[in-house]
């Protein structure tokens, strides 16, 4: 799946494995990918040239990646950082975000969550105050009136849809996974075990996509929903 | 005023005034005893000198040679110091005062004398001497300055003391109320998590409370070392473990996308399914063992439980809905505002739904509850599953202990364990009770 813009990526990983293979899915989208294999080289190649994104393994190496972080924030450096952990629990995360990651994924993630998420980090949503409609094919949704309407027909949404509805709409092209859904809609950083984001999404495409002849909301295998550009 | 209370209640302050009173006491006691003592001497001293002044007059060979002899001396004697007095028997007065006297022997007596006004007291003697009566009396303001100087003595080496001591005692007992501050202060932070706090000692210190405080700050490192090791290790067990783990998803989702036969293609999902299971264990074990290690309460902040128990039970509600369950949540409080991380809240409510869809029928009833009784806030999460038997809610909240008709369920066995560790962590009491039928799982917080 290529995607328009495409960008150029530093990663910086010591397990092999893992680091050819963010590589080799990130290229396949269309992405320059740097790799580098401890936090020294990392910090070399941070500062030496542009990337657009970063993927920083916490355990690294020479220099881990904490410090590698807080190192480049402390030169003044704003490339967005997604950081890599083996460890999950809250004091790790807020540890991450306080040296001046911008999102945080716990191993092992599926490749479609990291793409997600690095396309979301390289192009954070940009501010449309002055946009009041969003519009996706025939749908149409009224931000002040808070109207939903597709092919003529207005639409009966729960707050709670209208507002994954909207994410979606303002994400348009790009994919969205349940747990970026769980933290952007419900404001919940962790993952529950159960389908608890497909059921809103599937109750959300009775009211959206089933009553007309084409669906919207696309589910893309092992990553997430996408509404097309 | 609550302040000086307290200072006055501080140990040093109660010692100091203690051995202030006693030292006042005693020397209060001592100078009575010599004052007394001084004042007797005196008074004897005096008895000896009348009796020697009347003896002088009794030389005398009649009552006008009497009167004769007391008019001379009495010229040349200051009333100040000595009165003499002789009144014949017809009632003639001679001397340079009038003492009005009834009794023989020694009298005390005052100076009325319209003429001759003198304060203090005199003591006098009187005795019957040719007809008429004779009376001396001596000024005892010697005996008066005697207590002068003894109260001066009070005054001025008594009071200052007092005042010095107690100036002390009020200036130790404040550096020591400050030592024992921060002592306190730093036992708190300690017991609250956060392991680096000390007590830093200065030499300025006493040397007991200093000695205390180095006590303190040697056992707070050496919890914060073993905190940080363990800390340390599941961080090494997490790499270590992580590493492959993260591998074999990759090698999977690779072989995933080659063209398979039906058969490999279901052992892949399978084995994808098998490790999101590990995954799920293992991630909950380490949040444990982190949690367990100490998350610093210092994080802490007041966090509603109202609107986060309505996100999530409308985040649950499609799910309940799906399975033909009600989700019924009776908030019966405006606000229920406990200190906490908002984030381990949240992982309770939802370790809470998830064990409530799993473990009971379709279409059974699920309540969340949440009210405010006091300073109490009540977070129930009810279903009218099966429950558990009133000898195994203990258990179930032990690591990976799974009820042995829920051992096909899915489930790590760690969710309620979880649940109890954040708990613990928040001060939040956890009870298991039957719902007759069902289960009903309660956290009572402390309310902000």
């Amino acid at each position: 799946m290529l995607h328009g813009n495409m960008m150029k990526i530093l990663v910086v990983e010591d397990d092999r494995t893992t680091g050819q293979y963010i590589t080799r899915g990130l290229r396949e989208e269309g992405h320059t990918v740097d790799l580098v294999e401890n936090g020294r080289d990392g910090l070399v190649q941070a500062t030496g040239s542009d990337h657009d994104v970063m993927i920083v393994d916490w355990m690294l190496p020479e220099i881990d990646g904490l410090t590698l972080v807080k190192s480049l924030r402390g030169a003044g450096n704003r490339t967005p950082v997604l950081f890599l952990t083996a460890m999950g629990s809250v004091d790790d995360r807020i540890a991450g975000l306080n040296a001046g990651a911008d999102d945080y994924l716990v191993k092992p993630f599926a490749f479609g969550e990291l793409s997600a998420r690095i396309n979301a980090l390289g192009r954070r949503p940009r501010v449309m105050a002055q946009e009041t409609v969003l519009r996706a094919g025939d749908l149409t949704m009224d931000l002040v009136t808070r109207d939903v309407v597709r092919a003529g027909q207005k639409l009966d949404l729960l707050p709670r849809e209208f507002a994954i509805l909207e994410h979606l709409l303002r994400r348009k092209g790009r994919i969205q996974t349940r747990t970026m859904l769980l933290e952007n809609v419900w404001g919940i950083s962790f993952d529950p075990q159960t389908n608890v984001v497909e059921t809103h999404i599937s109750r959300l495409r009775a009211k959206v996509d089933k009553p007309f002849a084409t669906d919207l909301i696309k589910t893309v295998r092992g990553a997430g929903y996408r509404i097309e550009a | 005023m609550s302040r000086i209370a307290t200072l006055l209640r501080a140990s040093p302050v109660r010692l100091a005034l203690g051995l202030v009173a006693l030292f006042a006491v005693v020397s209060v006691a001592s100078l009575t005893a010599s004052y007394t003592a001084s004042r007797s001497s005196l008074d004897a001293t005096m008895r000896r000198d009348l009796t020697q002044d009347i003896a002088g007059f009794r030389a005398a060979p009649s009552a006008a040679a009497l009167a004769a002899l007391v008019t001379a001396e009495a010229r040349v004697t200051d009333p100040n110091r000595m009165v003499l007095s002789y009144v014949t028997a017809q009632g003639q007065r001679f001397g340079n005062g009038v003492l009005a006297q009834d009794q023989d022997g020694y009298f005390l007596t005052e100076i009325n004398d319209p003429d001759t006004r003198i304060d203090g007291q005199y003591l006098a003697l009187t005795t019957p001497l040719r007809g008429g009566q004779l009376t001396v009396a001596r000024s005892r303001a010697e005996i008066d300055q005697l207590w002068r100087v003894f109260r001066n003595i009070v005054l001025l080496s008594l009071l200052p003391t007092l005042t010095i001591a107690l100036g002390a005692a009020l200036i130790l007992a404040r550096r020591a109320a400050g030592q024992v501050r921060v002592l306190g202060n730093t036992l708190d932070q300690l017991t609250t998590g956060n392991l680096s706090a000390r007590v830093n000692p200065t030499p300025r210190w006493s040397d007991d409370f200093h000695r205390i405080g180095a006590r303190i700050d040697r056992m707070a490192s050496a919890q914060q070392a073993s905190v940080d090791a363990l800390r340390q290790v599941s961080s090494d067990v997490a790499h270590d473990l992580k590493t492959p783990i993260q591998r074999i998803s990759v090698h999977l989702d690779e072989l995933s996308g080659m063209p398979l036969p039906p058969d490999a293609t279901a052992l892949v999902d399978q084995a994808t399914a098998e490790i999101a299971g590990v995954v799920s264990v293992f991630h909950a074990l380490l949040q444990i063992a982190q949690i367990e290690a100490g998350t610093p309460k210092s994080r802490f902040a007041p966090v509603d439980l109202v609107p986060l128990v309505q996100t999530f039970a409308e985040l649950y509600d499609p799910t309940a809905g799906e399975s033909g369950r009600t989700l019924d949540l009776q908030i019966e409080t405006e606000t229920a505002v406990v200190l906490g991380d908002r984030d381990l809240l949240g992982q309770i409510l939802a370790n809470l739904m998830e064990n409530a869809l799993r473990h009971t029928d379709d279409g059974t009833p699920i309540t969340i509850g949440l009210r405010r009784d006091g300073a109490i806030v009540a977070l129930s999460v009810a279903d009218r599953g099966p429950g558990i038997p009133a000898g195994e809610r203990d258990k179930v909240l032990q690591r990976l202990y799974r009820l042995d008709r829920s051992r096909a369920t899915p489930g790590s066995g760690l969710g309620l364990s979880l649940v109890s560790v954040i708990a613990d962590l928040h001060d939040a009491r956890l009870t298991l009770a039957d719902n007759d039928p069902g289960l009903v799982v309660t956290l009572r917080f402390a309310s902000v």
